[in-house]
């Protein structure tokens, strides 16, 4: 069993400060970065004098996974990709509700996010509050459902990769054939519980 | 390597960098890249292959368990699959094929927020 003080090596950083994706013509912002996000900024970005409301939302980083200590977490992605699927996020949820909200703004953190950091911040003004929160929490749930991020908890043992809903994407080839195997063999192992080894 | 002191040592080095892109040009003309992202990327200790193409999308599952054994059933058989950013469905496009120079990403499920 490895030491508690072992942490994962920082992983290499495909590029510095911010990648985005701005569209102007829907007031829409999506970004990824290594470093520490500005809160305040994404507020600032969103600001509108049309707006009565700008609603932040903030994800942080748990210390445990259903009560087992999290030493540390660590985010990964492919950058091209999820950056066009935060816009696509973005610009349709401006689109859907485009009396009322002014502008909308994604920024998701990358590399080692050391406990209780934050790890995302959506701000976005409206014109009341009431839709605000209802957007907001919308978009939370697209990003999580969509966007090419990928999650590492760090335990005391090592790494595993966690997934937002198991096997959402993809297609169980296997499982195909295995279809009167019951449960257990085949193709449907959750990749949440698959033990990585700690590289 | 790039050594500029003379001529001789800078047509060198310039020479040395087009043999560079020739050779990677010709890598990709008989190649794709395939990148590993999350659970694939700690399966296969890698972030990318060149694998000969073209391919049909249903043969590169099978190519792919014969290089790294067990990926299948413990990776790729939870993954969807993108070529050049965008997303090709495993069963309606298996005869489709991965063209040389194409950029194909694993994609494990998502875990981001």
């Amino acid at each position: 069993m490895a030491s508690v003080t072992e942490y994962p090596p920082e992983p290499t950083r495909a590029f510095t400060g911010i990648k985005s994706i701005e569209d102007t013509a829907t007031n829409t912002f999506v970004g990824l970065t290594y470093d520490k996000l500005d809160i305040n900024a994404s507020i600032d970005r969103v600001r509108s004098p049309k707006a009565g409301a700008i609603v932040v939302f903030v994800g942080t980083t748990r210390d445990n996974f259903e009560g087992k200590p999290i030493t540390t977490l660590e985010y990964t992605t492919y950058p091209p990709l999820s950056l066009l699927t935060l816009s696509t996020i973005a610009k349709s949820l401006k689109t859907d509700n485009s009396h009322y909200l002014h502008s909308l703004s994604i920024i998701h953190r990358l590399g080692i996010v050391p406990i209780s950091e934050d790890s995302i911040v959506i701000t976005l003004s409206t014109s009341h509050r009431a839709e605000g929160w209802k957007i907001a929490e919308q978009c939370l749930e697209m990003v999580k459902d969509k966007v090419e991020i990928w999650k590492r908890e760090w335990f005391v043992e090592g790494g595993v990769w966690r997934a937002n809903r198991d096997g959402r994407q993809g297609v169980l080839e296997e499982e195909e054939e295995d279809d009167d195997d019951g449960e257990g063999e085949g193709g449907g192992v959750p990749v949440e519980y698959l033990e990585q080894e700690d590289r | 390597m790039t050594c500029t002191t003379s001529r001789h040592g800078k047509r060198f080095a310039i020479h040395y960098q087009l043999d560079f892109i020739y050779q990677k040009a010709l890598k990709m003309a008989s190649t794709f890249t395939v990148l590993y992202f999350a659970s694939a990327h700690t399966y296969t200790g890698k972030s990318e292959d060149t694998v000969p193409g073209p391919m049909a999308i249903s043969k590169l599952f099978p190519y792919l368990e014969e290089k790294y054994p067990g990926f299948r059933k413990k990776v790729l058989s939870s993954c969807a699959l993108s070529v050049n950013l965008n997303y090709v469905d495993l069963i309606e496009d298996a005869e489709k094929e991965i063209q040389n120079g194409d950029e194909v990403g694993i994609i494990p499920p998502v875990s981001s927020g």
